[in-house]
């Protein structure tokens, strides 16, 4: 999960609404003097202004009141949620909240569904954001946070046959020229760890890489990013699925990139992969030169985060 | 009760809107004192008869508090009534009416109503990131204790395209929804725009096929049936109606308002499709003594198009439930029976910040008038206005009324 999320800051008025949620209980807050029932916390009543409210534990028993499944993400934080499906429920004693839906395909979703809470971890501390369910549904499952580990990258053996082509071969070459990228390589995961471990490596440690709180605070991004160097090489840990190999030469060098850029960031925690096509084959007297586009994205947005044009040159 | 119509709008200024990329930036004081200039030239009145000025308050780029006297002090005027409005995309809207009824009350005799929206050049110290930062969060608050930093977005919920997405999934559920109706609106409306050379989609014809084609932002809203947000600004002049008697052109006399608001996220609103457009149009047509069907033209806040659908019904251009009818029956372009949103609307139009909202008071003002020149009404006596601010959550309406 992305460690940039916007995360609840209880007050001293909401905090039991919290606290109640680590401990699983949904506590909200229902007026002394007219009964009338309050969300979100506050000291007074919205029925009568009265300043005598009560905390009291209700079980959670919801129904939909709307919702919508986003096709671009409200923040690229989010993105590991994508499709999110943000819903105002509406609980039994009449207060509507505004959540999640979690556990449900887009085509079980029906306005006016019964729901059942889900008290959804958010963090390794403990705390949890209150999340609904349809009824039929294993809410306690729903609860952990979901892994968020790297994919492996494929064995070459499990690999499909590439087409073999042979480097004197010029139109074969030249064929495989495409505005087709190629289908998305396995997944990364950049946490900041990895983000960390690449500061100190290349001596590049900017607060905006490497100080999560000030980066909270300050980083127009609301939160640490990766550099755009370190998302660019992993570009190696994934393998992006060409369908030829190219044989007959002696050496393949990396001769660079024809054009680099970072159109996007990359936040700490976020999922990524990359695809690829040949964008150009130029065969000169000092070898053959294959422009591959590589281009790697956040899992779930259209704009790339690295752009890289790279250069490979084949020495028969 | 009420206004008793003795104010009206007789001057008015506005930028064209552009990309924020490419449009000059100028400070706001600057753009404020530019646009009174327009503003006045309209009007054919000079500096020294202004005495009232309605600015915005948020979003002031020089100041964030004190702004009226740091304005009234950079223009040079001596002011008997300022305002500050904080409505959102409702702050023209609410600005006409407390002008007009500072004139009826006898404060002043002239106010300047205006809202910068260019954006300001960036000093030499200034962090880049504020922008950023600023437009991170669409609005929402991010302070400590907002009840929407608490409990809105830790969830995703920020912005307004997802909260306008739920008001739309609501109706769906409830009503008849018709996704070439909604098409539509935004389809008409560019055919307004086609004949008003200031619009930013002038020349850009557009079908409903297009519009059902272009990317899905939030279930059910497509993108085009979303504002571009644009650089702008705009002013206007409101006088009394002896001072616009020796005005040049027809004067828009403001005969009835009426503003609504309850809740900031419209999830907590009592029913999130009965809109706070309904309470302030009754009162509005009440107060002027006309009916919806006595208007002429609808200039109807259009941030995205379900606001549109839902305010013909809810200011009762139609009944509830039957906007999909509405629109697919009336043709809502300066040729059709029904004209709304002549200048293409802010789909069309584009959208400068709060002052896009003033788009729509400006074009009743221009239709009034009879300058709207290729897509000028036959007949524009009575004109319906809307703003909205937020998500739903700040709704005010107007009538304006030519003599």
């Amino acid at each position: 999960m992305s460690n940039n999320k916007p995360m609840p800051v209880a007050t001293q008025i909401s905090a039991p609404f919290w606290e109640g949620l680590k401990a699983r209980r949904l506590l909200i807050q229902q007026c002394n003097a007219c009964e009338h029932w309050n969300f979100y916390p506050r000291r007074h009543c919205t029925a009568c202004l009265e300043h005598d409210l009560a905390w009291r534990e209700v079980d959670g028993t919801a129904t939909l009141y709307s919702y919508t499944v986003t096709r671009i993400a409200t923040l690229p934080d989010f993105m590991d949620e994508m499709p999110q499906k943000l819903a105002v429920v509406e609980l039994a004693q009449g207060v509507r909240i505004n959540t999640n839906l979690v556990g449900l395909a887009e085509d079980e979703i029906r306005i006016g569904m019964p729901l059942q809470p889900v008290f959804a971890e958010v963090d390794t501390k403990g705390n949890r954001l209150l999340r609904f369910t349809g009824v039929d549904k294993d809410a306690a499952s729903l609860e952990p946070l979901p892994a968020q580990e790297s994919e492996p990258a494929p064995v070459a053996s499990e690999q499909p046959a590439a087409r073999q082509i042979d480097l004197n071969d010029g139109p074969a070459l030249q064929s495989l020229v495409s505005e087709q990228f190629s289908d998305w390589s396995n997944v990364v995961v950049v946490d900041q760890a990895l983000i960390d471990a690449f500061a100190q490596l290349s001596g590049d440690d900017y607060w905006i890489h490497t100080d999560p709180e000030r980066a909270r605070l300050h980083s127009p991004f609301g939160g640490t990013i990766a550099h755009g160097a370190l998302v660019q090489v992993l570009q190696s840990r994934m393998k992006m699925k060409l369908d030829f190999e190219i044989t007959g030469f002696s050496t393949q060098i990396n001769y660079g990139s024809d054009r680099l850029r970072f159109p996007a960031p990359v936040p700490a925690g976020s999922r990524i992969h990359a695809r690829a096509r040949v964008k150009k084959v130029e065969i000169s007297a000092r070898g053959t030169q294959l422009t591959l586009e590589l281009n790697t994205h956040v899992v779930g947005q259209d704009r790339p985060s690295v752009i890289n044009d790279l250069v490979i040159l084949y020495l028969a | 009760m009420g206004l008793k119509g003795h104010a009206a709008i007789v001057g008015t200024a506005q930028y064209k809107p552009e990309k924020y990329a490419t449009a000059p930036k100028m400070f706001h004081l600057e753009q404020v004192a530019d646009l009174a200039a327009q503003a006045l030239r309209d009007a054919g009145l000079k500096a020294s008869d202004l005495d009232g000025l309605v600015i915005n308050g948020p979003h002031f780029h020089e100041a964030s508090v004190f702004v009226p006297a740091m304005a009234a002090e950079y223009l040079g005027l001596r002011l008997n009534f300022a305002e500050v409005v904080d409505l959102g995309g409702c702050t023209s809207v609410g600005m006409v009416w407390r002008a007009a009824a500072a004139i009826e009350l006898g404060l002043c005799q002239a106010v300047l109503c205006v809202i910068p929206a260019r954006m300001a050049p960036f000093g030499p110290d200034e962090d880049p990131g504020w922008m950023a930062r600023s437009m991170r969060y669409g609005g929402h608050s991010t302070a400590f204790g907002a009840p929407e930093a608490e409990f809105d977005l830790p969830y995703g919920h920020m912005g307004q395209n997802t909260g306008y997405a739920m008001i739309a999934q609501r109706y769906a559920a409830q009503y008849d929804y018709d996704q070439r109706a909604m098409a539509k609106i935004a389809v008409d409306q560019r055919t307004n725009a086609l004949a008003n050379p200031q619009a930013m989609f002038y020349g850009q014809p557009l079908t409903i096929e297009q519009v059902l084609a272009s990317k899905m932002v939030a279930d059910p809203l497509h993108v085009l049936e979303i504002v571009m947000p644009v650089a702008g600004g705009a002013a206007l002049i409101i006088t009394s109606k002896e001072v616009a008697a020796r005005c040049r052109k027809r004067p828009a006399f403001i005969t009835g308002f009426g503003e609504h608001l309850a809740f900031k996220s419209p999830s907590y609103a009592q029913d999130m499709i009965n809109t706070p457009i309904g309470p302030a149009s009754q009162r509005a047509f009440a107060m002027a003594g006309i009916k919806p069907a006595d208007v002429d033209a609808a200039q109807i806040y259009d941030c995205y198009t379900i606001t549109t659908l839902l305010t013909l019904e809810d200011a009762g251009f139609c009944a509830k439930g039957e906007g999909m009818a509405f629109v697919r029956e009336h043709d809502l372009t300066w040729r059709g029976d029904f004209p709304m949103n002549t200048h293409g609307g802010q789909l069309s139009f584009g959208q400068s910040a709060s002052a896009g909202g003033m788009s729509q008071v400006i074009e009743a003002v221009t239709q009034i008038a009879g300058t709207a020149g290729e897509r000028q009404l036959g007949r524009c006596d009575n004109v319906y206005v809307s703003g909205t601010g937020g998500v739903m959550s700040e709704q005010g309406a107007l009538i304006l009324q030519g003599a």
